[in-house]
Order: structure tokens, then C-alpha cells, then sequence
């Protein structure tokens, strides 16, 4: 059977077993997302590459060992340009955490965390299903714009998000949660001026204002 | 020449053409040849003739550039877009033509059906860069070598004359 | 009908496509082989010099491929026809390839009995009665662009250089495309003449594994870019145990400014059919595909025509020349994807699915086509492999590099005076390509950088023109070899523009199956738009290399492994180009609009209203003094009437040079 080693590691599995689970059975996490066993057959996201002694990069969800090979599953220049390929495919998402159901089984969400991505909202660790959306209820709560971390504490605890954490940066993203607000009946000023509480000495509050600046003068012509 | 546009049977259509699916990407391409474009029940017969579901045959429908899912004009100006021809300013008689023919940005094809222009990949006549292809409703095209907005705009001007010429 | 070549010649012949003879091919020019026959002899003879002069003595040739055609030469064939039929001149009219030399199309070529073959440059329809009642009646030559030899038996020979005595093509090395534009591509019996099919009965003579060795002993490697070496491929494939095994011609010629594959295709099919059936044998393959690019029908057509032939004469089909060897071939016209010259995703299409490439391992070698072993050859490889077989590896090999034999085919176009596609050994200069064999740049201009290698190469300065091109050598300097493609670009070029325009065709092109040529490629387009627009920030050149980096390391497959190549290389040597956009807001090639204004000098324009007639936005009116001036708040920059201004009086200037007020 053959040898593999991951990250110095070393495990026998049988032939024809992909690097990730030889991975797992060498207790090696490797972050993957596109892969689902008899469904599809992975090596689209790129985020699960691990790189040969040789310096190449393979999928670890679609390469099969047939002998025995090394592979290197965490190096710091295999972290970052997984962050970085992992920005690029959270680009084209449109994080709107505050209506989507999945939230705590969201994988682009848990990989974000374990890949250190910034730029989800604290709506993604809301313990509320969205129908019992504070905001619903009358609630002015910041999380759709502030940055996810927090396990969502406060509201956890009963109360409404604060944006402790400071605020979401991407334009798109920010002018949705504030088109949500509009709809919601909340004023594009009022949630501004909840926010300047903690966000007020930030660079990143510019971001915000200017948004909503665009947003409340859309909503006016 | 067959009418366009009227159902086609399939039999005849895809003669010759073994019910397999790798001649799916043939089969759509007899299909665009009737209509002239894809539509929806030209990628079914083509899904079912060759034995595929209908979401791969749409898939494929979509994947390739050659395929059209919405009808295009009756001269199809394509401008060819390689290196050369670009460094010698396609782009800008693209632009020129679009502005000629009133095309809205995201819009081929012109209202009265007449003109669509696309942008087309290298035709490999790097030669005669700029160029232009007319494609003709008989299946022939007009080459246009060197092109400029004044030999585009004659060309079009001699198209509509053409075309008056025959209705009227 | 007349007796052609490729007939049987007596009742002797045992030959039939039923049950064919193994020295077929030999016989067809030294035969007869099997019996002993003067008669047979100068049949043979007869028909050979019938057809170098045709059937009465004299021949016509016009040219039928894509680029000709382009340029008027299916007019000027009409032309002849009408000619030959006024003027009474007995001569047979026949079609060929293409020379390659774009730059004289269209032409004819005119050869007689005891005349110089005479080539005619950029001829008209117009122009044929004239240059036919010359050569043909009065036996004049003097008009000629070039002769093939000299006889001494036609007026004013001196006066026109032999072809062997010119530049471009005394310094190429014909070997692979030697009979593109000189054989008729839709006639088996001109390729067998000209020594076709000796290679594949070569090899069917020595078997398998010997014509593998020939290969790997000849060091042909791949020349569709990746530069794998073509024996080794072959030999992987034969040890596949799995069965059946499938061979295909990769014909999808797709970088823009490379045709070499279309000329050869077109002008000399059957050479490739002839590589694929020796590339079948080898492997141990029944079937093989030719995959054409859709942009480029006419090859499909020839290659198709070539295919019938073959099957024909039973060069193709079963028990090809006595040997027990079945093989059969079936040209697929593609729908139109780039990323179908990848080997992975041209076995999708092949398969009817959408052109997704795949992850290797496993190599189609291994698993390809239907999960079988399959080899992808570029049609050009394949050409090379019949000329091999039947020339023999070594005199392939004595051209070339230490590491690269042999020759290859390039295609240099954009600024130059002589866009054509050229055969010269591996190991040859750029310098060599761009101004010895394309004449340079035109009068007046500079050589700025030149981009090798199409979408998947890079651009490298004028300075560096003298490195070799080579698979290897080029790297280092961020370009590839590629396919072939060179394009050549004058000051007035700009490199971030060029870039982009090469993220534009990439980023359309990517399959979208992995994130990060998907969302990649379209972010550092992103970037380079907001730098030509004059926007773009020192950070974002920062942003361009990371995403560079990651695009191409974390790629599925070349496509996208290679899309940042324009990006990284001018980059690299052209950085301050970049700074001029981000720093100064300034386009140095006055090419990138948000940094360009255009002024009409009205002292000397003509009044004819032209610019006005042709702006988009109408933001051009006449003046008092009747001329005309652009309104520069109204004008987008498009620049149509810097291209319809028939006295050429706009000119170009930084838009920042404009100022507030009104000049």
C-alpha cells in the first residue's frame, strides 16, 4: 500500500485514495469547498491545492495516490495565495447573510473564518432564523454592515448588534444591507448615526457614509 | 433555398448524423443552420436526437461562442478581433458601426432584423488587418480587408440600398 | 479521363484498395516495382511532367486559401478562366496553397515548357489578361514579382530576382510546409508526386516500436507550445494496456495572430492526415479526430476532402497498404472555444459536452478520449512526424538547437512590411523573424516591443531581440515560444492597453470552471481598465502582480496558468509605461482615450466635414471660419474622426495639455 506523507506525516492508504483523505486519516486539515464525493468531482475552487516536493500544485480533492509521495498542506505561501484565491471567489458573492438560510452551514462562511477572509457580516453568526430578524421587529441592528467575529454576542444575549467589530468595506455588499434597510422602514441616517458611536474614529467609516450618502440621495430623486 | 424558420423535421435535419452524444455539438450546429439561431425546441430536438438531457444540450448551447440563442441580423458584420487587428483599430470601427447602426450598449442586432455585429475571434488573416466579415443570407460572406469607418459605412450604405432595392 | 499517378498502370498491378500492395507508394514514382515495363515507365514520366506543366504544357496557378481569398483570389481565378478562354491560350488552370507570404496575395503562378516559372505579385482581376497574353504569347517575364528558376528562355528574365535570391525566402528552411503553395492541396495524386505517403509506408514497413525510436531519435517535441517530446508521448501511450486507443490532430488553432496551422492545413493537408495515420499506427490507435477551429472552416473542409481521398485510394480504412493496420479518421469542426486547445477539454468537446478542461493526472495517455488512452498531437507535430518518417531523423535534426531540433513555423504580423508566416530553424533570433524575413517595422518606425507567443506569451522590448527562440530560452525573459504567433509592435503601441487587451480575450475565454482564471483574470482586467483610464494607483500595481501570481499558480490548466504572462511581462520590462497612466495621467502611445483629446488644426483643414458627419455624439461643428473644431466637454475621445480625416489635420494630445480653457 502506498506511503504518503502530508506536512511530515505519514499514513498507508489504499491505492487510488485522493491527498485529502489520506489527509484526514493523517489528521491534517486541508480546507476544500467544491468537492462532493459521487457528485462532482472537485478541482474547481482551489482552495484544497497542496504542493509537491517538486514545487507543483495539485487539487488534494481530486489527485489519487497510486505510490508513495509527499505533499506539503500548509506552508505560508500556500496559506496566503489560498487567501487570496478565496477573496477572489468571495468577489462574486453577494453576502447577503441577512436573508440566506444557510448561516451556521455555510461553508464559503466557515472557510472565510479558516482562512482569516474578512468581509462577512455578524447576520452569518446570528443564532435568529431571518424571519425573526430583530431589524423585522424594529429593531435597529448594525450587523448586516458590521464585520463578522463575535458569535454575534449581543444578540445572542437579547440585545441588537453595536458594530463593535467596525464595518463591512465592500461598496456592493454595504449598498445592499442599506437597500434592506430602506426597505425595512429604517432611515439611511439613523443607522449612520447608530454606527458613528464606535465607527466614528475609523478610516473605514468613510467607506460607509459615502454609501449611504449615494443611498439616502437614490432614495430622495 | 429551404424556408427558414418553419419546424424542421429531425429525420432530415440530422441525416447521416449517428444518435450519439458526442454529435451533439453537430446536431445544434444543423439546427443553428435552419433557424438561423438555437431556440428552445431546436436545442430539445437536437437533445433528443443524439440522447442527452435537454440541461447538458443547453449547456453546451451556451458554452460555445459559435452558437446563438437569439436571432441576429440578416447581414452578420463580425469584426475580428486578434492582436494585429486590434492594434490597427477594430475596436474603434466596432465602436463606429455600433454608433452607425443605433446599437444600444449589450444589443447585436438591429431592430429591423437587417444588421447584427459581433465581435469574432482571430480569422487569421493578420494580412489585411483590419478586417471585416459580412456574412450573407446566401451563405457567402464580403471580406474587408484594411477597414476603416468610411469603407464600413459604404459597405453598410450598399447593403440598404440592396435591400430597398428589393422589397420595393 | 486521363490516367492519373494513382492509378494502377497494366493488368500486372496487383494492387486494389481490396488488397493492397505494400510498395504502393514506392511504385507510384520508381515503379513499376512487380514487373518490368518501359511503357509503365513513361506513363509514370509522362504524367509526372503533366502535372509540373499541365496537361497542354502550360499551367495557371491561383491560389485557394483563406488568406488569398480574403484578397480577392477566387475573382482572379475567374479572371484566368475567362482569360485563357479570350486569349485562346492552351494552359490548364489549377488551384494550390498558400505561400505564406501574405504580403504579395493575391498572386498567380505561371510556368510553360522551356519558360521560367513566374510568380505575379498583388494581382487583380483586372490586371490577368494583360499578364497572361504576356508570359504566354509573348513570352515576357518582365512584370514578374519573382521566377522560380531561370531558362533563359523568356524576355526581361533578367529583370526579375529568383525567388531563391530574396530575403524571405532564402533565410527560411522549408522543410515541414515545403509544399505549401506548390502542390494543389485538394489532389492526392500532387502529394504523393511530390514524395507524400513515403513516410507512412516507411513506417509500416518497420513496425511500431521502431518508428517511435525514429521519432525520439529525431527530438521532434510538441509544436503547439508545451514542447513535450512527441516520441516519449507516443511511447507512454503504446504501454497503455487499455484498449481501443484514439489519436487526435489538434487543429484548433486559436491565439490571435497565429495561422501557421491554417496554411499548412490548407495548403497541405494530406501531410497531416499522413502524420495521424503514422501517430495511429505507433500507439496502436483504430481511430483518430482532427479538431478544427470553427473560426477556420476551409481547413476542415481540405482536411475532410484529404480524408476521402485517403479512404479512397486505401490509405486510410482497412489493411492500410497490406500492413493489417486498420485506421480510420474523422475531422470535427469545433463550436468555437478557446480553451479547446487544451488537450483535457478538447476530448470534452470531442465527447459532445461542454470544452471543460480537466485535472491531470490522470494524462489522457493514460485516460483520455471515453476513458482511454489517447494522444493529443498539434497538427503541425504531426506533419513534422510524416516528413521524418520519410526524410529520415537525422536531416531533421541537423537544424536546430542543442536541446530543440529541427524547425518550426511562425507567423510574424502587426507592424511589419512583410506579414506572412515563415519556417526557419529552432534556435533563430527574433531579430532574425521581425527584420530579416519580415522586413522590419514600416519606414519611419520603431520596433517598441514584440509579443510572442499570442495570449498565453508575453511581450519582450526591442532590446532583447536578439534572444533565440527557443521553448526554453524565451522564459526567461517572461515570453513563451507558444504556437508561433509574433506580432510586432511600433511606438505607437501602448503596453498597458496591449495587456489588457490580452485579459479581454482571456478573461471572455475562460471556461469558468476554477475560481481563479474565472474571477481572476476578470479582477486584473479590472485593475488594468482603471490604470488606463488614468485611475490606477501604485497599490494597484501591487494588486496586479499578487493576483498575477495566484491566477497562474493555481490555474486547472494552462489557459489560465498562462493568461498573467502579458500582464507579468510587461510589467516587467515596461513598468514605467504603467507609472506614466498612474502617475502623470499620461498614455505615452496616445492610445488609452480617458488620457487622450483629439484638436483639429483648422489652418489646415479642408472644410469637408467628414469628422462632423461621422462623430457619434455630435461634438464637432462648424466654425465661423467655415472650418471645424471639436467641443471637448461633448467629445468621448472615440477617435473615428482622427481615422475618416481625409487630410489627416487632427491630431492627437494628452488631455491634460488642454486645460481649462478654451484653446
Amino acid at each position: 500500500m502506498p506511503k504518503v506523507k502530508i506536512d511530515g506525516r505519514v499514513v498507508e492508504v489504499e491505492p487510488g485514495t485522493t491527498v485529502l483523505a489520506a489527509a484526514e486519516k493523517a489528521g491534517v486539515r486541508i480546507p476544500r469547498l467544491c468537492v462532493v464525493p459521487g457528485l462532482y468531482e472537485g478541482s474547481s475552487c482551489r482552495v484544497c491545492l497542496v504542493k509537491t516536493p517538486a514545487g507543483r500544485l495539485f487539487p488534494a480533492c481530486n489527485y489519487r495516490v497510486y505510490r508513495d509521495e509527499e505533499f506539503v498542506a500548509t506552508s505560508p505561501d500556500l496559506w496566503e495565495m489560498r487567501r487570496v484565491n478565496f477573496e477572489l471567489l468571495l468577489a462574486f458573492h453577494r453576502i447577503e447573510c441577512w436573508q440566506c438560510e444557510r448561516k451556521g452551514a455555510c461553508s464559503l462562511v466557515s472557510l472565510a473564518k479558516e482562512l482569516g477572509v474578512e468581509g462577512i457580516p455578524v447576520c452569518s453568526e446570528c443564532p435568529l432564523p431571518p424571519s425573526e430578524c430583530l431589524l423585522r421587529r424594529g429593531i435597529l441592528c448594525l450587523g448586516m454592515i458590521t464585520l463578522a467575529g463575535c458569535e454575534a454576542e449581543c444578540v445572542a444575549g437579547g440585545g441588537e448588534c453595536w458594530g463593535c467589530r467596525g464595518p463591512i468595506t465592500r461598496a456592493d455588499v454595504l449598498e445592499r444591507a442599506f437597500k434592506r434597510y430602506s426597505e425595512l422602514g429604517f432611515d439611511v441616517t439613523s443607522v449612520v448615526s447608530k454606527a458613528e458611536i464606535f465607527w466614528n474614529s475609523l478610516d473605514s467609516f468613510g467607506v460607509v457614509k459615502s454609501v449611504a450618502g449615494r443611498a439616502s440621495g437614490g432614495g430622495r430623486g | 433555398m429551404e424556408e427558414k424558420g418553419a419546424p424542421p423535421n429531425p429525420d432530415e435535419l440530422f441525416r447521416g448524423l449517428q444518435r450519439a452524444p458526442h454529435n451533439l455539438i453537430e446536431a445544434l450546429r444543423r439546427v443553428q443552420a435552419h433557424y438561423g439561431y438555437l431556440p428552445l425546441e431546436g436545442i430539445k430536438m437536437a437533445a433528443d436526437y443524439v440522447g442527452v438531457p435537454l440541461a447538458q444540450a443547453y449547456g453546451v448551447a451556451t458554452f460555445y461562442h459559435q452558437y446563438s440563442l437569439e436571432p441576429l441580423g440578416k447581414y452578420r458584420i463580425l469584426l475580428c478581433m486578434g492582436t494585429a487587428c486590434h492594434l490597427a483599430g477594430n475596436r474603434l470601427n466596432a465602436e463606429f458601426l455600433r454608433s452607425l447602426l443605433g446599437l444600444k450598449p449589450g444589443q447585436k442586432t438591429t431592430s429591423d432584423m437587417l444588421f447584427s455585429v459581433e465581435e469574432a475571434r482571430c480569422f487569421g488573416c493578420c494580412g489585411l488587418a483590419p478586417v471585416v466579415m459580412i456574412l450573407k443570407p446566401d451563405g457567402t460572406n464580403e471580406i474587408i480587408g484594411r477597414a476603416n469607418p468610411r469603407s464600413l459605412r459604404a459597405a453598410v450604405e450598399r447593403y440598404r440600398r440592396l435591400e430597398r432595392g428589393g422589397s420595393g | 479521363m486521363t490516367w492519373t499517378l494513382l492509378d494502377r498502370c497494366c493488368d500486372r498491378c496487383t494492387h486494389s484498395v481490396e488488397n493492397p500492395c505494400k510498395d504502393y507508394v514506392e511504385c507510384r514514382l520508381n515503379g513499376p516495382l512487380c514487373h518490368e515495363d518501359e511503357r509503365c515507365r513513361e506513363l509514370r514520366r509522362r504524367r509526372l511532367e503533366e502535372l509540373a506543366y499541365g496537361e497542354k504544357g502550360a499551367k495557371i496557378k491561383v491560389p485557394m486559401a483563406s488568406c488569398t481569398l480574403a484578397m480577392g483570389s477566387e475573382a482572379v481565378y475567374n479572371a484566368v478562366l475567362e482569360a485563357v478562354e479570350k486569349l485562346g491560350v492552351e494552359a490548364t488552370v489549377t488551384i494550390s496553397g498558400c505561400y505564406g507570404m501574405d504580403f504579395i496575395d493575391p498572386w498567380v503562378e505561371f510556368s510553360a515548357k522551356g519558360m521560367p516559372t513566374a510568380i505575379y505579385a498583388r494581382v487583380r482581376p483586372a490586371d490577368v489578361p494583360k499578364l497572361i497574353e504576356s508570359y504566354f504569347i509573348k513570352r515576357d517575364v518582365s512584370g514578374a514579382f519573382a521566377l522560380k528558376e531561370r531558362t533563359g528562355g523568356a524576355l526581361g528574365e533578367e529583370k526579375v530576382p529568383l525567388l531563391s535570391e530574396l530575403d524571405f525566402w532564402r533565410k527560411q528552411y522549408k522543410w515541414v510546409s515545403r509544399n505549401c503553395g506548390v502542390v494543389n492541396p485538394e489532389s492526392l495524386e500532387e502529394y504523393v508526386a511530390s514524395g507524400g505517403y513515403r513516410g507512412l509506408s516507411k513506417a509500416l514497413k518497420v513496425g511500431p516500436e521502431r518508428v517511435i525510436d525514429e521519432i525520439q531519435k529525431s527530438g521532434l517535441r510538441g509544436r503547439g507550445g508545451a514542447g513535450f517530446p512527441t516520441g516519449l508521448k507516443w511511447k507512454l501511450a503504446r504501454q497503455q494496456p487499455a484498449t481501443p486507443k484514439y489519436v487526435i490532430a489538434n487543429a484548433d488553432e486559436g491565439d490571435p495572430g497565429a495561422f501557421m496551422n491554417r496554411l499548412l492545413a490548407e495548403s497541405d493537408p494530406f501531410r497531416i492526415v499522413e502524420g495521424l495515420t503514422i501517430a495511429g499506427y505507433a500507439v496502436g490507435a483504430s481511430q483518430g479526430f482532427i479538431f478544427v477551429r470553427a473560426e477556420k472552416p476551409m481547413m476542415a473542409k481540405r482536411l475532410r476532402r484529404a480524408v476521402e481521398e485517403a479512404r479512397k485510394y486505401g490509405l486510410l480504412g482497412r489493411n492500410i497498404l497490406g500492413s493489417g493496420f486498420d485506421f480510420d479518421i474523422e475531422v470535427i469542426l469545433s463550436a468555437g472555444a478557446f480553451v479547446c486547445g487544451e488537450e483535457t477539454a478538447m476530448i470534452a468537446a470531442i465527447e459532445g459536452k461542454r470544452a471543460w478542461p480537466r485535472q491531470r493526472p490522470p494524462y489522457p495517455a493514460e485516460k483520455g478520449l471515453w476513458g482511454k488512452p489517447t494522444i493529443v498531437n498539434n497538427v503541425e507535430t504531426l506533419a513534422h512526424a510524416a516528413t521524418i518518417m520519410a526524410e529520415g531523423a537525422e536531416k531533421f535534426a541537423a537544424v536546430g538547437t542543442e536541446r530543440t531540433k529541427g524547425t518550426k513555423m511562425f507567423c510574424v504580423t502587426g507592424n511589419v512590411k512583410r506579414v506572412g508566416a515563415y519556417e526557419v530553424p529552432i534556435g533563430v533570433s527574433v531579430r532574425y523573424l521581425v527584420e530579416e524575413l519580415a522586413g522590419g517595422p514600416p519606414d519611419g518606425s520603431k520596433i517598441k516591443a514584440v509579443q510572442i507567443g499570442g495570449p498565453s506569451g508575453g511581450c519582450i522590448p526591442a532590446a532583447l531581440l536578439d534572444l533565440p527562440i527557443d521553448y526554453e530560452t524565451l522564459q526567461g525573459a517572461g515570453a513563451i515560444m507558444g504556437s508561433g504567433g509574433i506580432v510586432v509592435m511600433t511606438e505607437d503601441t501602448c503596453m498597458v492597453d496591449a495587456a489588457k487587451f490580452f485579459l479581454t480575450f482571456t478573461s471572455a475565454e475562460s471556461c469558468g470552471k476554477c475560481v481563479p482564471c474565472r474571477v481572476g483574470l476578470r479582477t486584473m482586467w479590472n485593475i488594468l481598465d482603471k490604470i488606463t483610464r488614468g485611475e490606477g494607483t501604485e497599490e494597484d500595481l501591487h494588486t496586479l502582480r499578487q493576483m498575477a501570481e495566484t491566477v497562474r499558480s493555481f490555474s486547472l490548466c494552462a489557459l489560465g496558468g498562462t493568461a498573467p504572462n502579458p500582464v507579468l511581462s510587461t510589467l516587467r520590462h515596461f513598468v514605467d509605461e504603467y507609472m506614466a497612466h498612474i502617475r502623470d495621467k499620461v498614455c505615452p502611445a496616445m492610445v488609452c482615450r480617458a488620457l487622450i483629446a483629439y484638436r483639429i488644426d483648422e489652418e489646415r483643414c479642408i472644410a469637408c466635414g467628414q469628422c462632423a458627419m461621422n462623430c457619434p455624439v455630435s461634438a464637432i461643428s462648424r466654425v465661423e471660419s467655415g472650418k471645424y473644431r471639436i467641443d471637448k466637454e461633448k467629445c468621448i475621445s472615440c477617435g473615428i474622426c482622427f481615422a475618416v480625416c481625409p487630410v489627416k489635420v487632427i491630431t492627437k494630445v494628452p488631455r491634460g495639455s488642454l486645460g481649462g480653457g478654451h484653446a
